[in-house]
Order: structure tokens, then C-alpha cells, then sequence
């Protein structure tokens, strides 16, 4: 290194000090490099070749050719294998010597599809709250949703709580209470071309 | 499937905690490009980076449940990627003292860089000709955004280490970027 990047413009202060004070957001406030001509062309130069290096790190990004198909593919089924399942939710046998369960994972799957099967509407988290594995014992069902805004939001989430309420009646033998539906998020629909 | 396309990656991330893999794939599909790009830049390799990407995203879904803000996602992975990438670095340290010795000289000269088309082909040229140290200090710094301190537990190295690759690194990128301004 020269000595002009341990002390620029006669400020006292390297390039690896103004690097610091950048990182540090220029505070506290230095006056000698503040006031300083060389200082804050270097400063700003810094800035620049930061911002560029995102925007290379986007560029490379987008001209990357789409994602191999059978990559995916491989690190789904890697991943298959460490499935959430849950809690086991009992079924009332009519056989003592049989026991009959569905996973809380299979019952959340079967939340976001009822949810999802609303125009307009996609289901985030969801939750089953309450002793799933005593039969009979009360549960509430929580999702939080995003919607397009294509219809009243009261509507919607009225939609999906009928779903829901229909599709666990028809497949478990759950008692739902409430069915909890907070609005998180507003998505647009996708460009028809996308589809 | 289709409709989750559309899903923020915060809405997917949520599902993907909750065992939706179908989420997980979208996710995937949406920012693998940017996770490989951003690794192939502090590797220098792009087979280390699809490496690299691949674990992060196996061991991310196994981590998924425990991320407390699922819209933070995108920045999340990018950190365990910078994890997993510097974890390949160090494991093929032997070139360590070739790149101390290389740290000496700057690399191509300026003439080569005068072909580049773009500023931002001649930034990769530039990165490119760091040696592998300050640019990986450089790729986490600014890319990665992540602190000295975090770059040099992730490199092995000492926070003046560290310290002194990018402050060389950072000489070499603006003067030869100067003529891009």
C-alpha cells in the first residue's frame, strides 16, 4: 500500500479507517474527513462499488438459466424425508385391536388446501391448537392468510372458515371450535402469461 | 400449484415451516439464482456454490421452524449459504500461503479490463483478479453485508486479517474502477 491510502489528502485518516466510518454509518460525525475534499470522493467511491457489487450479484442472478428442474426435484425428495408430521390425531377405532391415525401434518395440508381453494386466497401458517390427541377434545383451528383484493376481506375469510369447517368434518373427527383467520398479507394475481 | 407463484416469500417460507415442501420448491425455484450467483462470487467455483447452495437449502428446511420472522427469509439464506460456502473455503485451505504471497501483488492489469463492455463486467474482471482472501472479504462485506467480526469467525481468520484484505481489496476496486465512474 502507498502512503496516499494511509493518509488521504492529509486528513490522518487510511482508507481502512474511512472504510470503518462508512460501515459505521459516517457516525459519529469526524470532522477531518467530513471537511475533507479527497476524503469524501473516496467515501463516495467506496459507496459506489458497494452498490455495484449487489447489482452485479442481481445481474448474475438474472441471466442464470432457470433452475434445473431435476436439481429441484432431488433436494425436495432430500428433504421428503425429514417431513413434518406432528402430532398423531386419532381416529375412534370400531375395532379395539386397531388404531387409526392421521398426522397434524396431513390435517394442515388438508387447511391449506380447503384455504387455498378460495378464489383469491393463500394460506401462511397454520396451527392446531387444543389436545389433538384426546377424541372428543375441543380444538381451534389459526391461519393467517393472503388475499387478492378482489372481494371484501370479511367474505373472504368467511369462505375460508366455511371451507375449512367442511373439509375437517368430512375428513377427521376433530371438534373444531373457532377457526381463527387473520389477513397477513395482500398478493396480486399473476400476469396470465405466467400462469 | 401454480397460485403460490404468486405468494410473497414470507407466505411461503411460513408454509415451508409449517411441512409444506411444495412452498419449499417455489421458494427454491425463486431464489436458488441468487444464492448460486452470490456463492459462485465468494467461491470462485461454481461447482462449490451449487455445493454450497444445496446443503444450505437442506439444512435450511430443517431449520425453517425456527425462524422467527419468516419475511426475513431471503436475507436468512443468504447467510447460511455465506456458512456453508466459507465451510468449502476453509476445507481447501492448503492455498492459504500461495494467497498470502499473492495478496502482495495486484493481479491482471488495467489494459485487460479496458475491453469490458459494462461496468459491471469490469467489476467481475476486477473481483475476479483479487486474490481468493480479499475477495472472498470483500464478496461477504458487500454482497453479504455481514461485520468484520462475523467475516472473520466465518474465514478463520483474525478481525485485523480481515481488516487489512478488504482495505486492499477496497484500493485495488476503486482505482480500477475509476475509469466507470
Amino acid at each position: 500500500m502507498t502512503n496516499d491510502d494511509d493518509d488521504i489528502g492529509g486528513s490522518g485518516y487510511s482508507l481502512a479507517d474511512l472504510s470503518d466510518y462508512l460501515d459505521r454509518g459516517r457516525q459519529p460525525a469526524i470532522p477531518a474527513i467530513d471537511s475533507n475534499p479527497e476524503c469524501q470522493a473516496m467515501l463516495a467511491s467506496l459507496d459506489r462499488v458497494a452498490g455495484l457489487s449487489r447489482e452485479l450479484v442481481a445481474r448474475d442472478a438474472a441471466e442464470a438459466p432457470p433452475v434445473d428442474e431435476s436439481w429441484v426435484g432431488a433436494l425436495l425428495s432430500s428433504i421428503g424425508r425429514e417431513l413434518r408430521a406432528g402430532r398423531d390425531i386419532p381416529f375412534a377405532a370400531s375395532d379395539p385391536g386397531t388404531r387409526l391415525t392421521i398426522t397434524e401434518g396431513a390435517v394442515r395440508e388438508l387447511v391449506r388446501a380447503a384455504g387455498d381453494s378460495v378464489e383469491g386466497v393463500l394460506v401462511g401458517t397454520c396451527s392446531i391448537e387444543g389436545d389433538v390427541t384426546e377424541p372428543g377434545a375441543e380444538v381451534t383451528v389459526a391461519l393467517t392468510i393472503s388475499i387478492v383484493l378482489s372481494a371484501p376481506v370479511t367474505q373472504l375469510a368467511q369462505a375460508v372458515r366455511d371451507r375449512v369447517r367442511t373439509e375437517l368434518l368430512k375428513h377427521t373427527e376433530l371438534q373444531v371450535g373457532a377457526i381463527d383467520v387473520t389477513v397477513a398479507d395482500v398478493h396480486l394475481w399473476l400476469a396470465e402469461e405466467d400462469r | 400449484m401454480g397460485a403460490l407463484e404468486a405468494a410473497s416469500d414470507g407466505l411461503l417460507a411460513a408454509r415451508a415451516a409449517d411441512g409444506d415442501s411444495v412452498a419449499f420448491g417455489v421458494l427454491v425455484r425463486r431464489l436458488a439464482p441468487a444464492l448460486r450467483a452470490y456463492a459462485a462470487r465468494l467461491t470462485g467455483s461454481s461447482a462449490d456454490a451449487d455445493d454450497a447452495v444445496q446443503e444450505a437449502l437442506i439444512a435450511a428446511w430443517g431449520a425453517l421452524p425456527g425462524l422467527d420472522d419468516p419475511g426475513k427469509v431471503r436475507s436468512w439464506l443468504f447467510s447460511i449459504v455465506s456458512r456453508k460456502a466459507t465451510d468449502r473455503i476453509r476445507a481447501r485451505r492448503p492455498t492459504v500461503e500461495l494467497d498470502a504471497e499473492r495478496d502482495e501483488d495486484t493481479a491482471a492489469g488495467p489494459e485487460q479490463r479496458a475491453v469490458a463492455s459494462s461496468r459491471l463486467d469490469a467489476l467481475a474482471a476486477v473481483l475476479d483478479g483479487l486474490p481468493d482472501g480479499q475477495r472472498q472479504c470483500w464478496v461477504l462485506k458487500e454482497m453479504g453485508g455481514f461485520s468484520y467480526e462475523e467475516i472473520a469467525e466465518q474465514l478463520g481468520m483474525s478481525v485485523t486479517t480481515v481488516r487489512g484484505k478488504l482495505a486492499r481489496a477496497r484500493v485495488s476496486v476503486v482505482r480500477e474502477m475509476e475509469a466507470w465512474r
